[in-house]
């Protein structure tokens, strides 16, 4: 970064630092200013640098200074204020969390608004920009309580992540259905969640300066109390300062500011995260940068240089025209995820090892009675999958139609029906049995597949084939799910193997890479085909719409294959989920085990995005359930999972079929529903 | 946990003994008519089958479903009936179509059970989609438009859906009136002093604080209708092959000509989908272009829908006529 560039050398007395840091911060308001003007005399007008000058200085036609004054000025003043505002919000929460993690992003906050706006647009209310505010507001505060409460302040820099991330993922498949549902009510919802900074003259700037201004004049008069909590909680209560309401009014403040910037420009991702993390190395040379009084308003003109800065990037890169169609949100986006990804391979594992589970043994009675009634429950679904729809059958239709007796409408209805239930009860199947292989591998009860990004890479990968070669076949497009899989789990593994899987980190590295995938997927939609956003949605949505016999074969295959594998090295497994030492005691070749169970993890999540798009947590709760049901023996709960998350994805898919028919929800939107209260749950549990 | 399985496993229980006998359907469901069969070919290159001219036909996308009323066939099923009832007023559904679920994924199992004798779709359904549809009935994929030529991919479509549908004759007359509606649309246009002149057509969206405007290029169908209409396309972006739509935001407009005179299409059924009448009112750029001062700027009527057929088409012409007289 440029910032860190003109660092001019410093002694470590404290006037040579009070004027090395005034040096800095005047080089990083140069940079902010110079970066304002190039963004000034970019944009779809030709209205270049000689134009924006004769503009300023009154000498424009009337057409330029109106371009200039209308458009360019109040796209620049919003990025400006996007960029200072989420920069002090991302400073002021990772200061009383004591946390380097905490942003708007990582606390769900950017999600909770997204949702409330959409649901305020999905509902048909078209709100004045206050009150949309007001009601982004609301949402995000309320995202940001949720992720603060569930993961307790000041404590583990990572439980704060995933649960804020977690929240994110099931917040946005909550709204990504609404898209879904309401395409004409959403237009154009998809691509401002991606945040933009262009703007419709100076009315909505106009109208966030104050809310930002009563955000950022209450974090920088609350600095001292906040610079006391960085001694600790006691400490700070010693020297009479109340904790408790000290990081109530800042967290709501936060959250304050990062709804203006929502507003006013839609989630630009991970200012918040990555403007306080440049500071930081600055602060350890100059002192007076440590105080949150300086600290705060440094964070937000980096915050500013950052969003300018990738604004003027796009626009230097791309043609003007399809510029505007790209949003400046997807760009931070994509470099906040590498930065989530470099912060975490050497962020120090804080938290710790998560308890080992503690459960009951289990006898071998319950086994038998948990597999039976699941068999049965499976059983139960499955035919309830192939009855209930649009139209009704019986029994008696389905026999007569494996006979090749039935009538013609009652084969039509099973010929495209039956094929969905077996990719659903496939997929669950797959993902179950790939979230228990990766979670006895990296014995980290919350590793799986989508938290993991190896589902999102495999979209990725689906996706990118999809849309540059129209004629790809099932094959095909399980090859392209693989290679993109393949890539992102060499990524996440290779990253996190440093240090021997540390247990968050790994969980970490993989929420960077799936953040960066979805921004890659986007980017690949917009490009490619913007005026068929649906297509890509339903991919990302985790639908088994549209599938036929052929496409499930590929996943049959692997999954066959899979549980072949699992089931003869059972023992292995055992051991590899029990610790570092018994296994190599006994003479076993960890590492290679691991590799090899990791692959065959990776097939089957490719496998299955490629039969039915990304679904999201069946590999973790699946597997947990099934420990939790029947004890820790993977003899018992490979079938277990297996049973269960073909029975959990098979139901999503059937009421996402049914319930607002003949329109329809993918099964992922679903499971995200079911899998994020439960991700979130196991957060607070392990707490203990 | 446990309880909610033994209470799935119960409720398994009691569904096979209720639904273990009967069928849904009588025996003597497939008496087949001895009808004049016919192969036709769609644009995917796929060969269908018909037996006989198709009756009960479903649309997924609203131009095809557009092409058949026009053609004097009711659609038995239409792919978001709300939706073509806003956007395209145009050319009213006379029956009450069944709701076959949304454009980009109509529902397989809402079209089964109409027992269609033929679907119609776009280039625009995923290939998968179309592949199961196949098993349901024949299927005619027709490509959603083309950029090359927009107003022979319209006619191309057309005549397919009428020899599939046994129209063909009301098929020509539909192509003769309209063209024959833009020579005269192009003579009054010239009489009224417009030929040659300089012309752009635009829809938008407000989303949040931005708006988003699409042009029309030459590419797409308004846009070579207004050429064969004598009009000069004005807008210097590019398209997209299928639709020739482009992208743009408001101080894109800055480049079309002074003299240009700017028509869109709006819904006042969608509020989103009218930033022209509305935000933009109050925007310094909009309001200082040319011909925006000059009013040059002209809303056509609602319910003309942009991608349709011949008929919309015919709307459209006496609707710039009209407005550019004026």
């Amino acid at each position: 970064m440029a910032v860190t560039a003109t660092t001019p050398a410093t002694r470590p007395s404290t006037v040579a630092s009070r004027t090395g840091a005034a040096a800095v911060t005047a080089a990083l308001v140069l940079l902010v200013a110079v970066l304002a003007v190039v963004d000034i005399a970019q944009g779809t007008a030709s209205v270049g640098a000689p134009e924006v000058w004769k503009a300023l200085t009154g000498r424009a036609e009337a057409g330029d200074s109106s371009v200039v004054i209308a458009s360019r000025l109040p796209r620049m003043t919003a990025g400006l204020l996007v960029g200072v505002v989420l920069g002090m919000a991302g400073a002021a929460l990772q200061a009383v969390s004591r946390n380097v993690l905490a942003a708007p992003d990582t606390l769900a906050v950017n999600a909770g608004s997204y949702l409330a706006l959409g649901i305020a647009a999905a509902t048909g209310l078209s709100l004045p920009l206050l009150a949309s505010s007001g009601v982004a507001f609301i949402g995000g505060l309320a995202a940001a309580t949720v992720v603060l409460s569930l993961s307790g302040l000041g404590t583990g820099t990572v439980r704060l992540v995933l649960a804020g991330s977690a929240l994110t993922f099931g917040l946005t498949a909550v709204t990504e259905g609404l898209l879904l549902l309401r395409p004409r009510e959403t237009e154009g919802l998809y691509k401002w969640n991606q945040g933009s900074i262009a703007q419709n003259g100076f009315d909505g700037v106009l109208q966030m300066v104050p809310v930002a201004a009563v955000g950022l004049v209450g974090l920088v008069l609350l600095a001292r109390r906040v610079d006391a909590l960085a001694l600790g909680d006691d400490a700070a209560q010693g020297v009479g300062v109340p904790v408790r309401s000290t990081r109530v009014i800042a967290v709501v403040l936060a959250a304050l500011l990062s709804t203006a910037a929502v507003t006013l420009a839609g989630p630009i991702g991970f200012v918040g995260l990555c403007a306080p993390a440049l500071v930081r190395p600055l602060a350890r040379r100059f002192r007076v940068l440590t105080k949150s009084r300086a600290r705060l308003p440094f964070a937000g003109l980096t915050g500013a240089a950052l969003v300018l800065g990738s604004d003027v990037l796009l626009r230097a890169v791309v043609p003007s025209d399809t510029a505007v169609a790209v949003p400046t949100g997807v760009v931070t986006s994509l470099v906040g995820a590498v930065f989530l990804i470099v912060m975490a391979a050497r962020a120090r594992d804080t938290a710790g090892a998560m308890p080992t589970e503690r459960l009951r043994i289990r006898s071998r009675a319950t086994f038998v009675v948990t597999a039976a009634v699941l068999v049965l429950a499976l059983v139960g679904v499955t035919i309830a999958g192939v009855l209930i729809g649009d139209s009704k059958l019986l029994l008696g239709d389905v026999v007569n139609w494996t006979q090749g007796r039935s009538g013609q409408a009652v084969t039509f209805v099973l010929d495209t029906r039956v094929p969905r239930v077996t990719a659903a009860l496939l997929a669950g199947a797959a993902l179950a049995l790939a979230g228990t292989l990766i979670q006895a591998v990296t014995r980290n009860p919350l590793a799986e597949p989508s938290v993991l990004g190896v589902t999102n890479g495999a979209a990725v990968g689906a996706v990118l084939l999809v849309t540059t070669v129209p004629a790809v076949g099932s094959w095909g497009i399980a090859g392209g799910a693989f290679a993109g899989a393949a890539m992102s789990s060499v990524l996440v593994f290779g990253l996190a193997a440093r240090g021997g899987f540390q247990q968050n980190r790994l969980v970490l590295v993989g929420f960077g890479v799936a953040t960066g995938s979805t921004a890659v997927i986007s980017l690949l939609i917009i490009l490619t085909d913007p005026f068929n956003a649906t297509k890509a949605l339903t991919w990302l949505s985790g639908s088994t719409y549209g599938r036929t016999f052929p496409d499930v074969v590929p996943l049959a295959i692997v999954l066959t294959v899979g549980l072949a594998v699992a089931v003869t090295r059972r023992t292995e497994l055992d051991l590899v989920s029990l610790d570092e030492d018994t296994p190599r005691l006994l003479g076993l070749n960890l590492s290679r085990g691991r590799l090899g169970f990791l692959v065959l993890s990776v097939l089957l999540s490719a496998t299955a995005v490629a039969a039915a798009g990304t679904i999201g947590f069946v590999g973790l709760v699946a597997p947990h359930a099934a420990r939790a049901l029947v004890g820790r023996q993977h003899v018992r709960v490979v079938p277990v999972a297996v049973l269960l998350g073909a029975v959990l994805v098979c139901t999503a898919d059937l009421v996402g079929r049914t319930v607002i028919a003949p329109a329809q929800l993918g099964a992922g939107l679903m499971t995200a529903v079911i899998g994020t209260p439960y991700f979130l749950h196991l957060l607070v549990r392990s707490r203990r | 946990m446990k309880r909610l399985l033994i209470t799935a496993a119960a409720a398994t229980a009691a569904a096979l003994t209720l639904s273990a006998c009967g069928t849904t359907e009588s025996a003597d469901d497939e008496a087949k008519k001895g009808a004049e069969s016919f192969t036709l070919t769609d644009d995917t290159g796929a060969k269908v089958k018909l037996n006989g001219p198709a009756k009960k036909v479903v649309g997924t996308e609203w131009n095809v479903v557009e092409s058949l009323i026009s053609l004097g066939v009711e659609p038995a099923g239409v792919s978001d009936v709300k939706g073509y009832k806003t956007w395209d007023s145009a050319v009213p559904l006379k029956n009450d179509p069944k709701d076959v679920g949304t454009r980009g994924e109509p529902s397989m199992d809402t079209i089964a059970s109409l027992k269609p004798d033929l679907v119609l779709a776009t280039t625009d359904l995923s290939a998968a989609a179309v592949k199961q549809l196949r098993k349901v009935a024949p299927v005619l994929t027709v490509k959603a438009s083309d950029a090359a030529d927009p107003i022979g991919q319209m006619n191309k479509n057309l005549d397919l859906i009428a020899k599939a549908t046994g129209t063909t004759e009301q098929a020509e007359k539909l192509k003769k009136d309209f063209d024959a509606k833009l020579a005269a649309g192009k003579k009054k246009l010239a009489a009224a002093g417009h030929g040659g002149a300089k012309f752009a057509f635009a829809d938008g969206y407000v989303t949040g604080n931005q708006t988003s405007i699409r042009p029309y290029t030459g590419g797409s169908l308004i846009g070579a209708v207004n050429e064969k209409l004598g009009l000069k396309n004005d807008w210097k972006v590019k398209g997209d092959k299928v639709y020739g739509l482009g992208t743009t935001d408001v101080e894109g407009l800055t480049k079309l000509d002074e003299k240009v005179e700017f028509a869109y299409i709006g819904n006042d059924g969608d509020k989103g989908s009218n930033p022209f009448a509305g935000v933009l009112k109050k925007d310094k750029v909009w309001t200082s272009l040319p011909f925006v001062k000059k009013g040059n700027v002209h809303r056509l009527p609602d319910g003309i829908w942009m991608f349709g057929g011949p008929e919309s088409m015919n709307r459209y012409v006496d609707s710039v006529v009209d407005t550019l007289k004026k």
